[in-house]
């Protein structure tokens, strides 16, 4: 038996041990992604050391419960700890009370999936990604060893956080606390307000990164006449906002993406041999 | 070329992949991170990184999410880097091979994918005997079969490829690496045309505009940059969490305050 202050569930002796473990677990949850199940099986990896805890004298409710987190789950990884803390407190709470219905905490994954992977992608492949390689690649552009350590940590420091503290989170009070954020609109204020990070960054690093100039030049009556030096009087960096700005307006209308890199080729290549760009 | 490169750059491959499935998308796929680690094993650390740089804002945008989930930047980025470093050339070298492997490699994982479904029926046979361990180490076999096909084809690539590829980017002409140099310069709009499209919206686009300014005005860094927008967004977060209402409030008062 473990100490007092180490025991998170004290009916089912689950400790701080195995909270870490499903924690580090957590971070396989695409390593035997499919396209059938999809992350299923990491997901009953991770569980694992809570549920044969939970059912531990109890050799059919544990097949039972394996069959459940199996099943198919897809989800932006960092929040999905969350709803894994959130399933372990379902979990115990079947194995106390008979007349729970187990189908409940399949239904609970699959509702949390939608909301929770596009608040996830938003903040970790929009936000987080965004900035940490932004900095790194301001860094990394000179030579200089802290970029590849700065994007590491600029990223990987909000990515443990929310599995740590979601994981918590969810198993104390994960279902109240959803509802309490969605009726009082704080999320999407908060998704909001890193969006202005997000927008502000990429006009930046548009201006900052971007390196389409124009080597053009005439000759009229004498003078010569370079095509960039007017460019840059009208809007410094304006071939790459033009640039990026369509393939935007592309993407919008939504052309593939393999269709937009192919064009990008055939059409770059060409400028690039008639020397206008 | 040596074999103890070729080893080493084939696990920094099959790293790039194993981060994703067994830590936690900890970014060890980006460029800027491949750069600096082939980088290290070739000897020339500082071409690495900026090579890795050049390659990491062309795929800014190449997230796991969505339709741009096509391309392996992980591999792509590696072999790139490599291919750059030992050809002595620069960035539009990179991109010679870094755009098709990527392309290439994620179809090969499309098909690695498929077979790992049809592994998931063996696992749930194992359940119903009652075996979790031996449904817990498919888990593990996928991981072991995607290490085999990322490192073996890295290696091979890297180690027999070598002349090949020395000779393809040394035999290149004046007007097709002026060619090469102009998609290089136009690739990293697409990366940022990618990243706008997932997260712009009609109120953002006044802190686009802010950001664009600063850095084509100024010669303030990307680290201040992202300060003042933090700075802009916490003020923004103050103002409005203090009217909050139904989050259809809250869109009616971004209009006010610009209309003010």
């Amino acid at each position: 038996m473990a100490k007092n202050t180490d025991l998170i569930s004290v009916e089912n002796n689950i400790t701080k041990k195995d909270f870490r473990s499903i924690f580090w677990r957590s971070f396989t949850l695409l390593g035997s992604f499919n396209y059938e199940r999809m992350e299923g099986l990491g997901y009953l990896y991770a569980m694992l050391p809570a549920l044969k805890k939970i059912y531990k004298d109890d050799e059919e409710g544990l097949k039972a419960a394996c069959h459940r987190h199996i099943a198919a789950f897809n989800m932006t990884v960092a929040p999905a700890p969350f709803v894994m803390g959130i399933t372990i407190a379902m979990e115990e709470l079947a194995k106390k009370d008979e007349d729970f219905d187990v189908t409940t905490i399949n239904s609970i994954k699959v509702a949390l999936m939608g909301p929770l992977s596009g608040i996830g992608d938003t903040f970790f492949w929009g936000i987080f990604r965004i900035i940490a390689c932004a900095i790194g690649v301001s860094f990394a552009q000179d030579g200089n060893a802290l970029g590849p350590i700065m994007l590491l940590l600029l990223f990987n420091i909000p990515n443990f956080a929310t599995r740590w503290f979601g994981l918590k989170l969810g198993y104390k009070n994960g279902s109240q606390l959803l509802n309490d954020l969605e009726s009082s609109g704080k999320m999407e204020l908060f998704t909001f307000c890193a969006g202005i990070v997000g927008a502000a960054a990429i006009g930046c690093m548009i201006a900052s990164w971007v390196d389409i100039t124009s080597p053009l030049a005439f000759t009229i009556s004498g003078s010569e006449i370079v095509l960039q030096e007017y460019l840059d009087q009208i809007v410094p960096k304006l071939l790459p906002l033009l640039a990026t700005l369509t393939i935007y307006g592309c993407l919008r209308k939504k052309i593939g993406v393999m269709k937009i890199i192919f064009g990008i080729c055939v059409v770059g290549f060409i400028c690039g041999v008639v020397g206008i760009l | 070329m040596t074999l103890i490169q070729a080893v080493l750059i084939g696990c920094v491959a099959a790293l790039t992949q194993l981060e994703g499935g067994w830590l936690g998308e900890a970014k060890f796929r980006e460029p800027v991170i491949t750069g600096f680690l082939v980088g290290m094993i070739l000897g020339d650390v500082e071409k690495g990184l900026m090579i890795g740089a050049a390659l990491q804002m062309m795929w800014m945008g190449a997230t796991g999410i969505g339709p741009t989930a096509q391309l392996d930047i992980g591999t792509g980025g590696t072999i790139g880097a490599a291919v750059a470093i030992m050809t002595g050339k620069g960035a539009e070298a990179a991109i010679v091979f870094a755009l098709p492997v990527a392309v290439i490699m994620q179809f090969l994982n499309t098909l690695l994918l498929t077979a790992f479904s049809g592994l998931m029926v063996v696992a749930d046979r194992k359940i119903d005997e009652g075996n979790l361990k031996g449904a817990i180490s498919i888990h593990y076999l996928c991981g072991f079969f995607t290490f085999l096909l990322y490192f073996g084809l890295t290696f091979i690539v890297m180690y027999f490829g070598n002349d090949a590829i020395n000779s393809i980017v040394n035999g290149l002409p004046e007007w097709a690496n002026n060619g090469l140099q102009a998609i290089a310069s136009i690739l990293p709009a697409m990366g940022f045309a990618l990243l706008m499209n997932i997260i712009m919206e009609r109120d953002l686009i006044p802190f686009f505009v802010i950001g664009f300014v600063i850095a084509a005005y100024t010669e303030l860094t990307m680290v201040a940059v992202t300060a003042i927008a933090v700075a802009i967004a916490w003020v923004v977060f103050l103002l409005r969490s203090g009217q909050q209402k139904s989050p259809a409030a809250v869109q009616q008062n971004v209009v006010d305050e610009w209309e003010d």
